[in-house]
């Protein structure tokens, strides 16, 4: 069996792939290879914030410089195949899919980064009780954005279409945590720990958001639908 | 006539075919040649001779396709991963190790995928591409994570200390084998908290000891008072032992945190190191000599330089000849080539160079010198360090919580053999300089 995305390919001359195939092979595994990087600065941020591990948070921006190389010269790749190679149907909404998907890793890769901010931030003040909560939150993100890779990996569109139901999960603990934040009263001492949780979940919701939104541009690279 | 034309013709068609049968005899000898090199000496018929050479040929083939089954499936059940990859980073073929390592219970033998597909890690593919790029063998060790798409998993799974070593292979296939250091890594940690922990056990007796035999070298006289001096100095350097392990552990578990940095002058902080040891570098005859800026400013913890400018000029002095010299050198490196994961490394560095005219480290020491407890030469350094007064180098903890100390300024060491006055050449580069007048 060959990999999926090569599946198609075996029209071309008989023994030696063409090179399109070849070119979106080596696109696709850029594309996974960003998003290996980019689940290592989520990992890296969730270690920063709950074990309060600043050496991680320090780590941070270099990935980042990482990811943001790898999105420009992806967007690039693609651009070039497009207007050179004349792909076909599959090929081309393989290739715009791409294009998208690499901006959805690169926005979790920056809130990663912000996440590792918040983490260097709140690092002086006591641990709040809603930590515990918002790390599994965070969980349920990292998890989304592990499935939305495999399904790009495998080209699942049924696990690709699953994760908006994951996606769920996050959005209540969301308003579960905001609400316990806002609700909070007599509080004494500085605001700053309760904007920093705050800014935190926002940021984990916009990543479970983004996980979701690879997800469906997976399920549009294999039967070529938005939904 | 006609039997003439007969006769001609056949004996024409006659000459064409044996001269065919000629050609055909020599064309299969010299095939044959390469072959019966070793085998049969009798000289058999043509025929009965390539049968029997074709018989040959196939034997060795299967025979070599049986040697074949049996290295893959030595390498199948190997205590250490195994992945082979072609050209474009595709997994050909694991072996079960590596599938128990890397969580490939996805892949099927047989399946062609990117690595990529298969194992998210981008260290493990970016080892593949360099190996294949330079063209030579490649080691990585990087803690591994695996991820998982659900969360109970990601909550459970540790992650693992992976040591991978690509080799490049013809047709830019690259092998890569993968141990798995976690268990080692284990074992060492918890051996290191047991000893702590008796460390801080010992820390108090010890203490009390000492009390005791303070109290006792008021009360006795002459010939019993020898023996309790030197009951203290005994009770002294466990003490120091003591203290140096844990010092070194809080050290090493928590690297950045313990450092009160401040501003230091490096020139007067080596002289002031220099001023303590003074007494001693005279009884040996030893010379100092110091050159580099006036000063020279870095941000740094001013006692944890002390002490690692104690330990290093400690050594010099104790493991050389009398009438040894010992040069520092600081140099401020202006241009610096960045490294990744250190963002302070625009700045210009320091560099500092103690070197001594002794006997250097032997070249089976080099890469130890660091370790705990490790002591070069034993017959050398042990008859040394009893005659010598105490310090913590009497330990064999002194160069591990140097180079501990330097690792928490973000610096390097490096120890070296000099190569013109042959003797021991430390090499201390630290990051972060402030300023030069």
């Amino acid at each position: 069996m060959k990999a999926p995305l090569s599946n198609h390919g075996s029209n071309s001359s008989n023994n030696s792939e063409s090179q399109l195939t070849r070119d979106i092979r080596r696109l696709e595994r850029d594309v996974l290879r960003m998003g290996a990087l980019t689940e290592k600065s989520f990992r890296l941020s969730h270690q920063a914030l709950f074990a309060r591990d600043l050496r991680a948070a320090l780590e941070l921006p270099q990935i980042d410089k990482r990811i943001d190389t790898f999105y420009r010269q992806i967007e690039l790749e693609c651009t070039l195949i497009m207007t050179s190679l004349a792909p076909t149907d599959r090929d081309l909404r393989c290739l715009s899919a791409f294009m998208q998907l690499v901006r959805d890793l690169e926005r979790i890769g920056d809130y990663a980064e912000d996440l590792g901010e918040i983490a260097v931030k709140i690092f002086p003040y006591p641990q709040h009780r809603l930590l515990p909560e918002i790390a599994m939150m965070s969980h349920h993100a990292q998890a989304m954005l592990a499935t939305s890779l495999v399904a790009l990996a495998d080209l699942d569109e049924v696990n690709a279409r699953s994760i908006k139901y994951l996606d769920d999960t996050v959005d209540n603990a969301y308003e579960r945590v905001y609400n316990a934040l806002a609700q909070q009263h007599g509080i004494s001492g500085a605001l700053e720990p309760y904007l920093l949780l705050g800014l935190a979940i926002r940021c984990l919701e916009r990543m479970a958001d983004h996980a979701t939104n690879i997800g469906q541009r997976v399920a549009y690279i294999v039967t070529g639908q938005r939904s | 006539m006609v039997l003439l034309s007969f006769c001609l013709g056949l004996v024409v068609g006659l000459s064409i075919w044996v001269w065919q049968q000629f050609q055909l005899n020599r064309y299969i000898s010299q095939v044959l040649r390469p072959l019966t090199a070793q085998s049969s000496k009798v000289a058999l018929p043509l025929i009965p001779r390539l049968r029997h050479e074709l018989a040959l040929v196939k034997y060795q083939g299967l025979q070599l396709q049986q040697q074949l089954q049996t290295y893959q499936d030595l390498l199948e059940f190997a205590p250490i991963g195994y992945l082979q990859l072609d050209d474009q980073n595709q997994l050909l073929w694991c072996n079960e190790q590596a599938r128990e390592i890397l969580y490939l219970q996805r892949w099927q033998p047989g399946q062609v995928r990117l690595l990529v597909e298969l194992v998210r890690s981008y260290e493990l593919d970016r080892l593949v591409e360099r190996t294949r790029e330079r063209q030579q063998l490649q080691i990585k060790e990087w803690e591994y994570h695996p991820s998982f798409e659900n969360v109970a998993a990601m909550v459970d799974i540790k992650s693992l200390v992976l040591r991978a070593t690509g080799l490049p292979l013809p047709k830019g296939q690259v092998g890569v084998f993968l141990e798995n250091r976690q268990p080692l890594l284990e074992v060492n940690q918890v051996r290191d908290r047991a000893f702590s922990d008796l460390a801080h056990e010992l820390r108090t007796p010890l203490t009390s000891i000492r009390l005791v035999v303070e109290t006792l070298q008021d009360r006795l006289d002459s010939p019993l008072k020898r023996w309790v001096d030197r009951l203290m100095l005994e009770v002294d350097r466990l003490i120091n032992l003591v203290q140096s392990w844990l010092d070194l552990t809080q050290l090493e578990t928590n690297p950045t945190m313990q450092l009160a940095r401040q501003t230091v002058d490096l020139r007067s902080l080596i002289i002031s190191v220099w001023e303590t040891l003074e007494l001693s570098a005279q009884q040996r005859d030893m010379h100092f000599m110091y050159s580099g800026p006036d000063h020279v400013w870095v941000s740094a913890d001013s006692s944890r330089m002390f002490q690692v400018f104690m330990n290093l000029l400690d050594n010099c002095i104790k493991y050389n000849l009398p009438g040894a010299k010992i040069h520092v050198d600081v140099k401020i490196n202006a241009r610096q080539e960045q490294v990744e994961g250190n963002t302070s490394n625009y700045l210009p560095s320091v560099e500092i160079n103690i070197v001594d005219s002794g006997f250097g480290f032997s070249e089976e020491d080099l890469p130890h010198v660091f370790e705990r407890f490790y002591r070069g030469d034993t017959s050398r350094t042990r008859a040394t360090a009893s005659e010598e007064s105490i310090t913590t180098i009497g330990t064999g903890l002194g160069l591990a919580i140097v180079r501990q100390i330097i690792i928490a300024h973000n610096g390097s060491i490096k120890a070296m053999n000099h190569p013109e006055t042959g003797g021991a050449w430390m090499q201390i580069v630290l990051p972060g300089i402030m300023a030069k007048f």
